[in-house]
């Protein structure tokens, strides 16, 4: 399962097409906003109930997202001992260098700058899928 | 301040001390003087007193010897008076000087002065009244031996008092005078009856038998008054100039003193002023400074969302036409086709400025870091990645070694990236490429300059050069976003530097600048 928090419509229909046209075929869950990420992860709000044993194989996170942004979310994944171990992917348009520095000091595991133009975005979809899906072994399940 | 400028007057206390010697060295010296002086006025008095009786007994002495004896033996004579007659009373010149002297003491006495002592001192005398005493004697002898001698002086103390003494040779004994004084046998009868014994009988022609000895008081009643009066007097004429003066001079003193604080004061008062102004404009400096900060801030947010949100709308325009292309090519046409390539060119191209326009504002906001930058080094590097860039070309590079300058390395690596970099876009379609990088001297100041023998530009359009979005060639012939040359400018500005160009079309174009 891949969870996407992406809020632009569109960025999330092209990234949906990109993960489809490289043949990554895991289930993706999308969040609209940082709340609802954190709501899915931490079963609570719209999401309470749901099977906690069910996690992400990767976060795709943009990082300005509306109500809480992506950084921010990050911080409460990295905080939490039951998602703490998830890879988190930030996808976003910025190329500011303190987003990228900020991202990995909360303890991003890749940042991807999405390109302008969408052949390179969806060699960068590839290769994420690539490694982040197959050749990297999931963390263990954390029991709380 | 006011006890530091009061403390280099002399504290008060010294200064009296001072003046008090001053006063007590001028009194005692003046008292010194008054006392000589004081003296020598007494002893002149004294003189002049003895003097005076001493002419007068001398007159009385020549009035008795010149007018009454000739009168006398004129009368004898003539048997008006007998042979037999002598009275010294009316004869002896010397009888009738010593008691007409004790008649004078007498009134002296009676007026309330000091009497004059009076002696005739003989050796030999007629009259035992006039017996010289010791000294008397003493000094008839001394007169007698040596005949220069006119007198004798002598102050003498009796009792309390001081005395003027004086003895002087009374008349040498003359042939006229032996009538009396010779011998007895030719004596007149009254003389030998009224004087028995030998005392003023066989005396010698041109001896001198009788000095006449005077003491006169020195008037020491008013001496002491003298010099105490004028002594003091002295001492508080010097005591009130000295006071006067010093008054005067601390008077002059206080007032520069006065003058001197007020000085200070103002001096106090414009330094104070001066502080005041500049911690005014400090403060406006600060508010400035933190008004900079803020609009940077703004800017900085703002280029951040531009970055953001231009590129979005790019990607997804870009994203849709490629789905489009991809998904329903088939449909499509080929013109459809390319308008839909043109497009995405077009996202590509506005992705392109939107990142060149970022790094401009970028480049004008950052701090500049100062250091010792190797140019002709840096260059090199340059030159060496555009060759590996395009492998195939041939171009000389001609780069004056040992160029340093101090500035910002990274921003001075920008400026060498865009002007190397442009001389080498532009020399694309040179068969013998050269560019150089070197220094030229220029009114006194070191420029350095970038020069190409490519494309080169119209001098007409110069100005217009260093203008962001500002191209002079199409984007056919020379690919770029016209924003290279306005970061290069702005760098440089930031070093307090210039920049202008030179250049012909086909000729090529130099860049001269300095940092
Ligand atoms: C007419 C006589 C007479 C003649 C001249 C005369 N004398 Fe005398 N003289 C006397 C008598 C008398 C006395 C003493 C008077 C007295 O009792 O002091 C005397 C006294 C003196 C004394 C005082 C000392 C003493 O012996 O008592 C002196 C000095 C003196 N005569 C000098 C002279 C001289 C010098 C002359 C000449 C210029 C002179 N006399 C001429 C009669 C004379």
């Amino acid at each position: 399962m891949i969870l996407l928090v992406e809020d632009n419509p569109d960025d999330e229909a092209l990234t949906l097409r990109a993960l489809k046209k490289n043949n990554i075929l895991n289930e993706v869950v999308v969040a609209r906003d940082g709340v609802e990420a954190l709501d899915f992860l931490f079963g609570t709000g719209a999401h309470a109930g749901r099977d906690l044993a069910l996690m992400p194989e990767v976060i795709l996170l943009d990082i300005n997202l509306p109500r809480i942004n992506g950084l921010e979310v990050l911080e409460k994944i990295r905080a939490n001992e039951r998602t703490k171990l998830l890879p988190v992917v930030i996808l976003t348009t910025s190329n500011e260098e303190r987003d990228k520095l900020k991202s990995y000091t909360l303890g991003a595991n890749s940042f991807i700058r999405k390109p302008v133009d969408f052949l390179q975005f969806s060699e960068a979809i590839r290769q994420l899928g690539l490694y982040w899906l197959v050749l990297n072994q999931s963390p263990p399940l954390v029991k709380v | 301040m006011g006890a530091e400028s009061r403390s280099s007057v002399s504290p008060p206390g010294r200064q009296y001390w001072k003046i008090a010697v001053v006063v007590l060295g001028v009194t005692i010296v003046a008292a010194t003087g008054l006392y000589h002086l004081a003296r020598l006025y007494v002893l002149n008095e004294a003189e002049r007193n003895i003097q005076a009786v001493l002419l007068t007994h001398k007159g009385l002495h020549r009035y008795i010897q010149e007018v009454m004896h000739p009168v006398f033996y004129k009368l004898r004579a003539e048997g008006l008076v007998a042979d037999t007659f002598y009275a010294p009373e009316i004869f002896s010149s010397t009888f009738i000087v010593r008691n007409q002297h004790k008649a004078y003491n007498e009134e002296r006495k009676a007026a309330g002065l000091e009497e004059i002592y009076y002696k005739m001192a003989a050796r030999n005398p007629r009259n035992p009244v006039n017996k010289a005493d010791a000294l008397e004697e003493k000094l008839i002898r001394m007169f007698n031996e040596n005949k220069e001698i006119k007198d004798y002086r002598e102050i003498v103390r009796i009792g309390d008092k001081d005395y003027l003494f004086v003895a002087l040779p009374f008349l040498v004994n003359q042939q006229r005078c032996m009538k009396c004084h010779g011998n007895r046998e030719d004596a007149p009868l009254g003389l030998q009856a009224l004087y028995p014994g030998l005392g003023g009988f066989n005396e010698k022609a041109g001896e001198i038998r009788a000095i006449e000895s005077i003491r006169a008081p020195l008037e020491q009643q008013y001496f002491l008054l003298y010099i105490v009066f004028g002594s003091s007097f002295a001492g508080l004429l010097v005591l009130a100039g000295l006071l006067f003066f010093n008054g005067r001079l601390r008077g002059m003193v206080r007032t520069r003193t006065h003058e001197l604080e007020q000085e200070v004061v103002e001096r106090r008062r414009a330094e104070e002023e001066v502080r005041q102004v500049n911690e005014e404009l400090e403060n406006r400096v600060e508010e400035r400074t933190a008004q900079i900060a803020a609009a940077n801030k703004e800017l900085d947010a703002f280029a951040y969302s531009v970055s953001h949100d231009l590129r979005a709308p790019l990607r997804g325009i870009d994203g849709f036409s490629l789905a489009l292309l991809e998904d329903y090519g088939e449909q499509l046409d080929e013109t459809a086709k390319g308008y839909l390539g043109r497009v995405r060119a077009g996202c590509l191209r506005m992705g392109e400025l939107i990142d060149d326009m970022l790094q401009l504002s970028r480049l004008s906001r950052g701090e500049i870091r100062q250091q010792e930058v190797d140019l002709s080094g840096m260059a090199g590097e340059i030159a060496e990645e555009l060759r590996r860039g395009a492998p195939e070309r041939r171009v000389a590079f001609e780069i004056t070694p040992g160029i340093r300058v101090f500035g910002d390395a990274i921003l001075l690596r920008a400026v060498l990236d865009n002007l190397l970099g442009n001389a080498w876009k532009f020399t694309a379609k040179i068969e013998e490429a050269r560019i150089t990088f070197g220094r030229k001297e220029e009114g006194g100041k070191d420029l350095l300059f970038v020069r190409d023998n490519g494309a080169g530009f119209d001098m007409a359009y110069a100005d217009k050069l260093f203008g962001a979005f500002q191209r002079l060639h199409s984007l056919q012939e020379f690919a770029g976003t016209g924003i290279g040359l306005a970061t290069v400018q702005r760098i440089i500005h930031r070093h307090g530097g210039t920049i202008r160009a030179e250049g012909e079309v086909g000729q090529g174009a130099t860049f001269y600048f300095s940092v």
